[in-house]
Protein backbone atom coordinates (compact mmCIF):
# COMPACT_ATOMS: atom_id res chain seq x y z
CA UNK A 1 0.00 0.00 0.00
CA UNK A 2 2.82 2.36 0.96
CA UNK A 3 4.57 1.54 -2.29
CA UNK A 4 1.40 2.23 -4.22
CA UNK A 5 1.23 5.70 -2.73
CA UNK A 6 4.95 6.23 -3.27
CA UNK A 7 4.71 5.19 -6.89
CA UNK A 8 1.61 7.22 -7.67
CA UNK A 9 2.45 10.19 -9.86
CA UNK A 10 2.00 13.75 -8.67
CA UNK A 11 -0.65 14.30 -11.33
CA UNK A 12 -2.63 11.24 -10.20
CA UNK A 13 -2.42 12.36 -6.58
CA UNK A 14 -3.59 15.83 -7.58
CA UNK A 15 -6.55 14.30 -9.42
CA UNK A 16 -7.38 12.22 -6.35
CA UNK A 17 -7.24 15.33 -4.18
CA UNK A 18 -9.55 17.14 -6.59
CA UNK A 19 -11.96 14.20 -6.18
CA UNK A 20 -11.94 14.70 -2.42
CA UNK A 21 -9.11 12.39 -1.27
CA UNK A 22 -7.42 14.07 1.72
CA UNK A 23 -4.69 11.43 1.96
CA UNK A 24 -3.54 12.43 -1.53
CA UNK A 25 -2.98 15.96 -0.22
CA UNK A 26 -0.94 14.57 2.67
CA UNK A 27 1.29 12.60 0.32
CA UNK A 28 1.76 15.58 -1.97
CA UNK A 29 2.56 17.82 1.01
CA UNK A 30 5.21 15.41 2.30
CA UNK A 31 6.65 14.87 -1.17
CA UNK A 32 6.68 18.39 -2.59
CA UNK A 33 7.09 20.77 0.33
CA UNK A 34 10.81 20.03 0.93
CA UNK A 35 11.60 20.83 -2.72
CA UNK A 36 9.44 23.94 -2.71
CA UNK A 37 10.88 25.09 0.61
CA UNK A 38 14.43 24.40 -0.53
CA UNK A 39 14.05 26.34 -3.74
CA UNK A 40 12.47 29.29 -1.93
CA UNK A 41 15.17 29.31 0.75
CA UNK A 42 17.98 29.17 -1.78
CA UNK A 43 16.47 32.09 -3.69
CA UNK A 44 15.52 34.23 -0.68
CA UNK A 45 18.04 33.21 1.98
CA UNK A 46 15.45 33.61 4.72
CA UNK A 47 13.59 30.74 6.34
CA UNK A 48 10.49 32.66 7.39
CA UNK A 49 10.04 34.16 3.94
CA UNK A 50 10.73 30.80 2.32
CA UNK A 51 7.99 29.20 4.46
CA UNK A 52 5.53 31.90 3.39
CA UNK A 53 6.37 31.27 -0.25
CA UNK A 54 6.12 27.50 0.19
CA UNK A 55 2.68 27.80 1.79
CA UNK A 56 1.50 30.21 -0.90
CA UNK A 57 2.76 27.95 -3.70
CA UNK A 58 1.10 24.85 -2.24
CA UNK A 59 -2.17 26.76 -1.76
CA UNK A 60 -2.10 27.62 -5.46
CA UNK A 61 -1.57 23.95 -6.21
CA UNK A 62 -4.64 22.95 -4.17
CA UNK A 63 -6.75 25.58 -5.90
CA UNK A 64 -5.72 24.58 -9.41
CA UNK A 65 -6.26 20.85 -8.75
CA UNK A 66 -9.81 20.60 -10.20
CA UNK A 67 -8.65 22.29 -13.43
CA UNK A 68 -5.26 20.57 -13.68
CA UNK A 69 -4.33 19.64 -17.24
CA UNK A 70 -1.84 16.77 -17.01
CA UNK A 71 -0.76 17.37 -20.62
CA UNK A 72 0.29 20.93 -19.86
CA UNK A 73 3.26 20.34 -17.56
CA UNK A 74 4.59 18.23 -14.73
CA UNK A 75 3.42 19.28 -11.30
CA UNK A 76 7.01 19.89 -10.16
CA UNK A 77 7.76 22.03 -13.21
CA UNK A 78 4.67 24.10 -12.56
CA UNK A 79 5.66 24.49 -8.90
CA UNK A 80 9.22 25.54 -9.76
CA UNK A 81 7.77 28.28 -11.93
CA UNK A 82 5.32 29.43 -9.24
CA UNK A 83 8.03 29.50 -6.55
CA UNK A 84 10.45 31.33 -8.84
CA UNK A 85 7.80 33.95 -9.62
CA UNK A 86 6.82 34.39 -5.97
CA UNK A 87 10.46 34.74 -4.90
CA UNK A 88 11.21 37.16 -7.71
CA UNK A 89 8.25 39.30 -6.67
CA UNK A 90 9.51 39.42 -3.10
CA UNK A 91 13.05 40.25 -4.16
CA UNK A 92 11.77 42.99 -6.46
CA UNK A 93 9.58 44.52 -3.75
CA UNK A 94 12.44 44.48 -1.28
CA UNK A 95 14.78 46.23 -3.71
CA UNK A 96 16.17 43.04 -5.32
CA UNK A 97 19.49 42.85 -3.52
CA UNK A 98 19.71 40.70 -0.43
CA UNK A 99 21.86 42.09 2.35
CA UNK A 100 24.49 39.70 3.63
CA UNK A 101 23.56 40.30 7.27
CA UNK A 102 19.90 39.58 6.47
CA UNK A 103 20.68 36.09 5.26
CA UNK A 104 20.21 33.25 7.69
CA UNK A 105 22.73 30.49 7.56
CA UNK A 106 21.35 27.08 8.47
CA UNK A 107 23.36 24.96 10.83
CA UNK A 108 25.60 22.36 9.25
CA UNK A 109 27.95 19.64 10.37
CA UNK A 110 31.15 21.31 9.26
CA UNK A 111 34.47 19.61 10.10
CA UNK A 112 35.70 22.57 12.12
CA UNK A 113 34.55 25.94 13.30
CA UNK A 114 37.02 27.75 11.03
CA UNK A 115 36.03 25.70 8.02
CA UNK A 116 32.36 26.20 8.85
CA UNK A 117 32.80 29.94 9.01
CA UNK A 118 34.63 29.95 5.71
CA UNK A 119 31.97 27.78 4.06
CA UNK A 120 29.27 30.07 5.39
CA UNK A 121 31.07 33.14 4.14
CA UNK A 122 31.47 31.59 0.70
CA UNK A 123 27.83 30.56 0.54
CA UNK A 124 26.68 33.99 1.61
CA UNK A 125 28.95 35.64 -0.92
CA UNK A 126 27.66 33.43 -3.73
CA UNK A 127 24.03 34.00 -2.77
CA UNK A 128 24.60 37.75 -2.59
CA UNK A 129 26.25 37.66 -6.01
CA UNK A 130 23.31 35.67 -7.37
CA UNK A 131 20.90 38.25 -5.98
CA UNK A 132 22.74 40.98 -7.87
CA UNK A 133 22.44 39.28 -11.25
CA UNK A 134 19.79 40.33 -13.76
CA UNK A 135 16.57 38.54 -12.88
CA UNK A 136 16.46 36.02 -15.75
CA UNK A 137 20.14 35.13 -15.41
CA UNK A 138 19.72 34.56 -11.68
CA UNK A 139 16.69 32.39 -12.24
CA UNK A 140 18.33 30.29 -14.96
CA UNK A 141 21.52 29.78 -12.92
CA UNK A 142 19.53 28.89 -9.79
CA UNK A 143 17.37 26.35 -11.58
CA UNK A 144 20.38 24.75 -13.26
CA UNK A 145 22.94 24.69 -10.47
CA UNK A 146 20.84 24.77 -7.29
CA UNK A 147 17.77 22.79 -8.35
CA UNK A 148 19.81 20.73 -10.84
CA UNK A 149 17.15 20.83 -13.54
CA UNK A 150 17.89 20.10 -17.18
CA UNK A 151 17.94 22.95 -19.68
CA UNK A 152 14.75 21.80 -21.48
CA UNK A 153 12.81 21.87 -18.21
CA UNK A 154 14.27 25.27 -17.33
CA UNK A 155 13.19 26.51 -20.76
CA UNK A 156 9.64 25.30 -20.03
CA UNK A 157 9.62 26.99 -16.63
CA UNK A 158 10.93 30.24 -18.05
CA UNK A 159 8.76 30.18 -21.19
CA UNK A 160 11.74 30.30 -23.51
CA UNK A 161 13.94 27.98 -25.59
CA UNK A 162 16.96 25.90 -24.65
CA UNK A 163 19.47 28.10 -26.48
CA UNK A 164 18.32 31.14 -24.54
CA UNK A 165 18.63 29.20 -21.32
CA UNK A 166 22.19 28.16 -22.20
CA UNK A 167 23.05 31.76 -22.96
CA UNK A 168 21.50 33.04 -19.73
CA UNK A 169 23.40 30.46 -17.67
CA UNK A 170 26.72 31.17 -19.37
CA UNK A 171 26.38 34.95 -18.94
CA UNK A 172 25.17 34.49 -15.37
CA UNK A 173 28.15 32.34 -14.41
CA UNK A 174 30.60 34.79 -15.98
CA UNK A 175 29.01 37.60 -14.01
CA UNK A 176 29.18 35.57 -10.79
CA UNK A 177 32.88 34.86 -11.32
CA UNK A 178 33.51 38.54 -11.97
CA UNK A 179 31.70 39.50 -8.77
CA UNK A 180 33.48 36.91 -6.64
CA UNK A 181 36.93 37.48 -8.13
CA UNK A 182 37.43 40.62 -6.05
CA UNK A 183 36.76 38.69 -2.86
CA UNK A 184 38.98 35.64 -3.38
CA UNK A 185 41.44 36.56 -0.64
CA UNK A 186 38.64 37.46 1.77
CA UNK A 187 36.92 34.12 1.15
CA UNK A 188 40.14 32.10 1.41
CA UNK A 189 40.22 30.92 -2.20
CA UNK A 190 43.77 32.12 -2.87
CA UNK A 191 45.15 29.74 -0.24
CA UNK A 192 43.84 26.66 -2.05
CA UNK B 1 44.17 31.70 -10.83
CA UNK B 2 42.94 30.08 -14.02
CA UNK B 3 39.42 30.17 -15.44
CA UNK B 4 39.11 26.51 -14.59
CA UNK B 5 39.65 27.32 -10.93
CA UNK B 6 36.88 29.91 -11.08
CA UNK B 7 34.51 27.25 -12.36
CA UNK B 8 35.56 24.97 -9.50
CA UNK B 9 34.89 27.75 -6.99
CA UNK B 10 31.43 28.25 -8.41
CA UNK B 11 30.67 24.55 -8.48
CA UNK B 12 31.84 24.16 -4.87
CA UNK B 13 29.68 27.11 -3.84
CA UNK B 14 26.62 25.70 -5.59
CA UNK B 15 27.24 22.32 -3.95
CA UNK B 16 27.38 23.96 -0.53
CA UNK B 17 24.13 25.79 -1.17
CA UNK B 18 22.44 22.59 -2.33
CA UNK B 19 23.58 20.79 0.80
CA UNK B 20 21.96 23.30 3.14
CA UNK B 21 19.51 21.79 5.56
CA UNK B 22 16.14 23.38 4.89
CA UNK B 23 13.75 20.77 6.23
CA UNK B 24 10.21 22.20 6.37
CA UNK B 25 8.96 22.69 9.92
CA UNK B 26 6.01 20.70 11.27
CA UNK B 27 4.16 23.99 11.59
CA UNK B 28 4.53 24.67 7.88
CA UNK B 29 3.32 21.18 6.98
CA UNK B 30 0.31 21.64 9.29
CA UNK B 31 -0.55 25.00 7.73
CA UNK B 32 -0.31 23.54 4.23
CA UNK B 33 -2.67 20.69 5.20
CA UNK B 34 -5.09 23.19 6.75
CA UNK B 35 -5.11 25.03 3.44
CA UNK B 36 -5.76 21.75 1.63
CA UNK B 37 -8.65 21.00 3.99
CA UNK B 38 -10.22 24.40 3.37
CA UNK B 39 -10.00 23.94 -0.41
CA UNK B 40 -11.33 20.39 -0.07
CA UNK B 41 -14.30 21.60 1.99
CA UNK B 42 -15.08 24.32 -0.54
CA UNK B 43 -14.84 21.91 -3.48
CA UNK B 44 -17.08 19.19 -2.06
CA UNK B 45 -19.66 21.38 -0.30
CA UNK B 46 -23.11 20.10 -1.38
CA UNK B 47 -25.31 22.51 -3.34
CA UNK B 48 -27.89 24.40 -1.25
CA UNK B 49 -31.29 22.68 -1.57
CA UNK B 50 -34.56 24.05 -0.22
CA UNK B 51 -36.88 21.58 1.50
CA UNK B 52 -39.66 20.60 -0.93
CA UNK B 53 -43.22 19.88 0.24
CA UNK B 54 -45.66 17.35 -1.26
CA UNK B 55 -47.60 20.05 -3.15
CA UNK B 56 -44.43 21.40 -4.72
CA UNK B 57 -43.36 17.88 -5.72
CA UNK B 58 -46.77 17.23 -7.42
CA UNK B 59 -46.51 20.58 -9.16
CA UNK B 60 -43.04 19.62 -10.42
CA UNK B 61 -44.38 16.29 -11.75
CA UNK B 62 -47.18 17.84 -13.80
CA UNK B 63 -45.01 20.63 -15.17
CA UNK B 64 -45.53 23.63 -12.92
CA UNK B 65 -48.28 26.24 -12.52
CA UNK B 66 -49.08 26.77 -16.26
CA UNK B 67 -49.77 23.06 -16.71
CA UNK B 68 -51.79 23.02 -13.49
CA UNK B 69 -53.97 25.90 -14.81
CA UNK B 70 -54.70 24.06 -18.05
CA UNK B 71 -55.49 20.85 -16.20
CA UNK B 72 -57.91 22.64 -13.85
CA UNK B 73 -59.72 24.37 -16.72
CA UNK B 74 -60.14 21.09 -18.63
CA UNK B 75 -61.47 19.36 -15.50
CA UNK B 76 -64.10 22.06 -14.84
CA UNK B 77 -65.17 22.10 -18.50
CA UNK B 78 -65.56 18.31 -18.56
CA UNK B 79 -67.59 18.31 -15.37
CA UNK B 80 -69.87 21.08 -16.67
CA UNK B 81 -70.49 19.25 -19.96
CA UNK B 82 -71.38 16.13 -18.00
CA UNK B 83 -73.85 17.93 -15.70
CA UNK B 84 -75.48 20.16 -18.28
CA UNK B 85 -74.63 19.05 -21.80
CA UNK B 86 -75.40 21.74 -24.34
CA UNK B 87 -78.18 21.10 -26.90
CA UNK B 88 -75.69 21.14 -29.75
CA UNK B 89 -73.89 18.17 -28.22
CA UNK B 90 -77.18 16.15 -28.12
CA UNK B 91 -77.79 16.98 -31.80
CA UNK B 92 -74.30 15.74 -32.73
CA UNK B 93 -74.87 12.48 -30.84
CA UNK B 94 -78.23 11.97 -32.57
CA UNK B 95 -76.62 12.67 -35.94
CA UNK B 96 -74.01 9.96 -35.36
CA UNK B 97 -76.24 7.34 -33.75
CA UNK B 98 -79.51 8.03 -35.52
CA UNK B 99 -81.32 8.55 -32.26
CA UNK B 100 -80.67 9.54 -28.69
CA UNK B 101 -79.45 6.57 -26.72
CA UNK B 102 -79.41 6.32 -22.97
CA UNK B 103 -76.77 4.04 -21.50
CA UNK B 104 -77.32 3.22 -17.83
CA UNK B 105 -74.12 3.24 -15.90
CA UNK B 106 -75.58 0.93 -13.29
CA UNK B 107 -78.13 -1.77 -13.57
CA UNK B 108 -80.70 -0.16 -11.25
CA UNK B 109 -82.78 -3.37 -10.91
CA UNK B 110 -79.80 -5.27 -9.57
CA UNK B 111 -78.91 -2.40 -7.31
CA UNK B 112 -82.42 -2.26 -5.91
CA UNK B 113 -82.67 -6.05 -5.48
CA UNK B 114 -85.63 -6.35 -7.82
CA UNK B 115 -84.04 -8.90 -10.08
CA UNK B 116 -85.75 -12.28 -9.77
Amino acid sequence: MANQVTNTSDADLLAAFAAGDRSAAMTLTQRLTPRVMGQAFRMLGNRAEAEDVAQDAMMRLWKIAPDWDRDRAQVTTWLFRVVANLCTDRLRKSGRGVALDAIEEPSSDAPSAAQSLQDSARTLALRAALAELPERQARAVSLRHLEELGNPEIATIMDTNVRTVESLIARGKRALIARLSGRKAELGYEDE
Amino acid sequence: MKMNDDDKILDAGFAQMRAQDVVPSEGLLDRIMMDADSVLAANIAPPVRTKQGLGAMVLDVIGGWPSFGGLAAATVAGLWIGVAPPAALADISAGYLGSTVEVPLFDTEILLGLDG
